[in-house]
């Protein structure tokens, strides 16, 4: 008996081990969900300000709301399709049969980008508007497959003898199907909805090519979140998700029903009896989740049904405005805004491109400005709608020639630079002076400790600065020598990311990365926040570095073009400018905002560099499809190494 | 349940199949095996032989296969035990297996960053016991666990499902027989659970194989896998037509691998049910 005592416990503690590996990440975020810090590495007090945040914050309801109608509908609706389905598969021949259940697979084997992207295609090509509908109609797509194959199983086990034997007693065969058949694959159907139910709310690629403008799911919204870090108020609501899963799940445990569907031969004696009173619980599950449905689609058509007189679709980096900025101009102006995000300027490109969505303005930086317009993309903007322009410092009208050669798409929004930044302590314990040129980068002595830019040009032109070359470069043999310069660093590198820079470098994870400017006057107050025993330094480094801007612009197909003009000239408003400079932290090009700055923040040479002292700033240009390609190849080769 | 209309009741699904399967699959094919100015060429799907698409699709292949082996060593035994505990138990048990499910996958993977990093938490807990830290952060070892984590699920869930139905009786029978735990191992639970095995294999397999998320996020994008490869063809390359023609062979990799372990589940039994 000891023996056997022995094993329970071993059987008990590898079933811990597992649960605790499964559980370790779950309840990190419970914890981050109480950290005062925005940081996910640093512990900066208890607070429940997050919480607050979470329920305040309409973005975040929306998605939740979004994502639990989607999740609910697609799986519901897949059911039914896919049982009814299923039912007509298995009387199938065997090779049709064989040839459905193969497509019916393709789903689940395809990459998700592949499938999403192909979808959009489709719904493009079929001309349905990108929204609600499309998320839908996309989730529903590879919801079915699953429960199909949770429902054929089923199937095939049932006892056809006892369905024909209830039609020879008399029964219709609609009854005898619903008495026969139905309880017998209802664990079937039940397990289906529920994997459904799962994928579907835990989707985000497909939802992310298949949405429409305004619409976000929690995927979808915590992706444009990670651009500059994630909102803590996310991890509360996964916190709270989770403890209200939890606690469905303890409640309902203490009934006998065998939640996830789970069949087995020993119990089916006891589980026939059970079966009356579970039809009649199950029937009762039905309705109340029909009715659900039901007032849900009513709210959900009310919602999204409504439409304003006066619109305007902003198509925006994610984080890249203070929210009241947007009630204020809907205040003023009467126009209902639908605002978007995206993450990278390719990955805005085909949406504009496509037409998928009509927005009526969009932030771009500069090369993919010039891209735009050489593709003839862009509409002219019609200055006169824009007095406030008068506010922009004439000097980055100027240096906007470099991608809108006759200043006639573009109003400068944001502009900065890309530098180093350095943990003081870090660089001091191995033995180093500060950096200050591109080619530090490279000393072995910062072996693990290198956080690189993530993004091909951004790679490349800090490869082509240490040569001395133009970061604007077409030149195969200069672009080789960048290349072997960038496979030889990548032992010392630790990682290669885009704005999980200023986390990593706040938690003291690097002791240098490449950085862009915006993110330096947030980094300096989170270090003083956190009271950290180091401090982080910006450099522009000698060789010269990247001047970027970001620009709005007005695409060719926008169908709210004066809105988008008021929209542009309201952003230009001096206060206006302040409170989102306030917000955002990245440098406004907006001169009378800047005078009413603080004196320091205005001094900050990181956040504000003199123009005249950049020597070998570059902006950069697009240099057309095939050099792209060459870039890309490259790239390619790098980290493939 | 034999009368032959039945059959029909496929139909609806069937369009739908077309309409959102077929045709965007026949777009990729086109996209795919056509170039920019949409001329025919096999340039995109010949693309893989090129060393960095070959090297990442032999390193997707390789970390798949050992998360897929790994999480089968890890779910077979727990599937086991779980078993035990009978159905009540038993089935609330598998769904504290699948909640973890229920947070966003981006928040999870992030939420490993943050244990696994150099001055992560699992770092800090090593070092207040003054034991060596680890750091597999940014290694292939990182996407492992990441894969395995993930997927775990998806393995448990069909081998647990299928060993449900074992009846006792079979394996008492064997031990009455004289069989030893080895000898009913291999000759009872593992032929038949065999099917549950090749559907788990299957859910985690081809998930790993295609992901690019855990990657980007575990590996520090310092390791590129074939998934890395296709996403970034379309969402940052702008080159559709390679990234088509790479799924392409992607897919057929899958195809292959699912017909040489289809053999083994030709009754399809092996549902995730």
């Amino acid at each position: 008996m000891k023996t056997k005592g022995f094993k329970k416990f071993i059987e008990d503690f590898y079933m811990v081990i597992i649960l605790l590996f499964l559980y370790a990440p779950i309840f990190t975020m419970m914890v981050l969900s109480f950290n005062n810090s925005k940081s996910r590495t640093r512990w900066g007090g208890f607070t429940t300000h997050w919480y607050r945040q979470m329920f305040d914050n309409s973005a975040i309801t929306d998605a939740l709301y979004n994502t639990l109608v989607i999740a609910f509908l697609s799986a519901l609706l897949a059911t039914i399709i896919g049982t009814v389905a299923a039912m007509g598969i298995n009387q199938m021949k065997k090779l049709p049969k064989a040839v459905v259940m193969g497509v019916n697979n393709i789903p689940m084997l395809n990459s998700e980008v592949v499938t999403g992207i192909s979808l959009m295609l489709v719904f493009i090509a079929f001309g349905i508007t990108l929204g609600f509908k499309t998320i839908l109609l996309a989730h529903i797509t590879f919801n079915i497959p699953y429960v199909i194959l949770n429902v054929m199983p089923k199937l095939k086990q049932t006892d056809r003898y006892a369905y024909e034997a209830a039609q020879d007693l008399g029964a219709t065969p609609v009854k005898a199907f619903f008495r026969i058949v139905f309880p017998d694959i209802l664990p079937g159907i039940l397990s289906g909805f529920l994997m459904a139910f799962t994928m579907s709310l835990d989707d985000f690629i497909i939802t992310h090519f298949t949405r429409g403008a305004g619409i976000n799911t929690l995927s979808t919204l915590i992706y444009s979140e990670v651009r500059r870090g994630i909102q803590p108020s996310m991890y509360a609501l996964s916190t709270v998700i989770f403890v209200t899963v939890l606690a469905l799940l303890l409640i309902t445990n203490f009934e006998p029903e065998n939640q996830a569907g789970i069949s087995a031969s020993k119990v089916q004696e006891t589980m026939r009896k059970r079966r009356r009173n579970n039809n009649i619980r199950k029937g009762f599950l039905v309705f109340s989740a029909f009715t659900i449905v039901a007032s849900v689609s009513f709210t959900a058509y009310q919602k999204y049904s409504t439409t304003h007189s006066d619109e305007l679709f902003v198509y925006n980096w994610g984080e890249y405005i203070d929210d009241a900025v947007i009630e204020m101009f809907e205040e003023e102006t009467g126009i209902h805004v639908t605002y978007d995000m995206f993450e990278t300027n390719e990955e805005m490109y085909p949406v504009i491109e496509a037409g998928a969505v009509r927005y009526d303005v969009v932030c771009p930086s500069d090369y993919m400005i010039q891209k735009m317009v050489e593709n003839g993309l862009l509409a002219e903007i019609n200055f006169e709608n824009i007095p406030n322009l008068a506010n922009i410092d004439p000097l980055f009208m100027e240096h906007s020639r470099s991608f809108d050669p006759e200043n006639r798409y573009s109003v400068p929004y944001t502009w900065g630079t890309v530098g180093i930044l350095y943990n003081t302590r870090l660089v001091e314990e191995l033995g180093l002076e500060p950096p200050a040129r591109w080619s530090d980068l490279w000393n072995p002595a910062y072996e693990g400790e290198i956080l690189m830019q993530d993004s091909v040009r951004d790679a490349f032109m800090v490869a082509l600065k240490s040569l001395g070359y133009s970061m604007n470069t077409e030149n195969p043999d200069e672009l080789a020598q960048a290349r072997d310069l960038l496979i030889a660093q990548k032992p010392l590198v630790q990682a290669y990311v885009i704005d999980q820079v200023r986390d990593k470098m706040i938690g003291g994870e690097a002791a240098i990365g490449v950085i862009y400017s915006g993110e330096m006057l947030y980094i300096q107050d989170e270090v003083a926040n956190l009271g950290l025993d180091y401090s982080l330094e910006y450099v522009i480094p000698q060789e010269g570095t990247n001047l970027w801007f970001d620009s709005w612009v007005i695409p060719i197909n926008a169908r709210n073009k004066e809105n988008a003009e008021k929209w542009i000239d309201f952003l230009c408003r001096p206060d206006i400018a302040k409170m989102n400079f306030d917000y955002i932290t990245y440098s406004t090009p907006n001169s009378a905002a800047k005078a009413m700055l603080d004196e320091e923040i205005q001094n900050n040479k990181a956040v504000f560099p003199d123009m005249d002292k950049l020597v070998n700033g570059e902006v950069f240009r697009y240099l057309g499809d095939k050099v792209d390609g060459i870039y890309n190849d490259m790239w390619k080769e790098v980290k493939s190494n | 349940m034999n009368n032959p209309k039945n059959k029909w009741l496929a139909g609806p699904y069937i369009i739908w199949m077309i309409g959102f399967t077929v045709i965007p699959l026949a777009l990729i094919v086109y996209y795919g095996l056509t170039d920019k100015s949409g001329a025919f060429t096999l340039a995109n799907v010949l693309a893989i032989v090129n060393a960095e698409h070959a090297k990442a699709l032999f390193l997707s292949l390789g970390l798949s296969l050992v998360s897929t082996v790994i999480c089968l060593i890890l779910a077979y035994p727990l599937a086991m035990i779980l078993r035990k505990k009978g159905v009540g138990a038993g089935s609330f048990v598998v769904f504290i297996f699948i909640l973890p499910m229920w947070m966003n996958f981006l928040l999870r993977t992030l939420a490993w960053q943050t244990l696994l990093e150099k001055n992560g938490v699992i770092n800090g807990i090593l070092a207040f016991f003054h034991l060596p830290g680890i750091a597999i952060i940014n290694t292939p070892w990182a996407i492992i666990l990441g894969m395995v984590y993930n997927f775990l699920p998806f393995m448990i869930l069909p081998i647990y499902n299928i060993l449900m139905k074992i009846d006792d009786n079979i394996i008492n029978g064997a031990k009455d027989l004289g069989a030893d735990n080895v000898q009913t191992f291999l000759h009872i639970w593992l032929p038949l659970s065999l099917p549950g095995i090749v559907s788990g294999i299957t859910m985690v397999f081809v998930p790993a194989l295609t992901t690019f998320v855990i990657s980007n996020l575990l590996g520090g994008s310092k390791i590129l896998l074939i998934g890395n490869v296709i996403e970034q063809e379309f969402t940052k390359g702008s080159n559709w037509n390679l990234g088509s023609g790479l799924s392409l062979v992607l897919m057929a990799f899958i195809l292959i691998s699912m017909a040489l372990i289809a053999k083994y589940d030709s009754n399809g039994e092996g549902g995730v049910i």
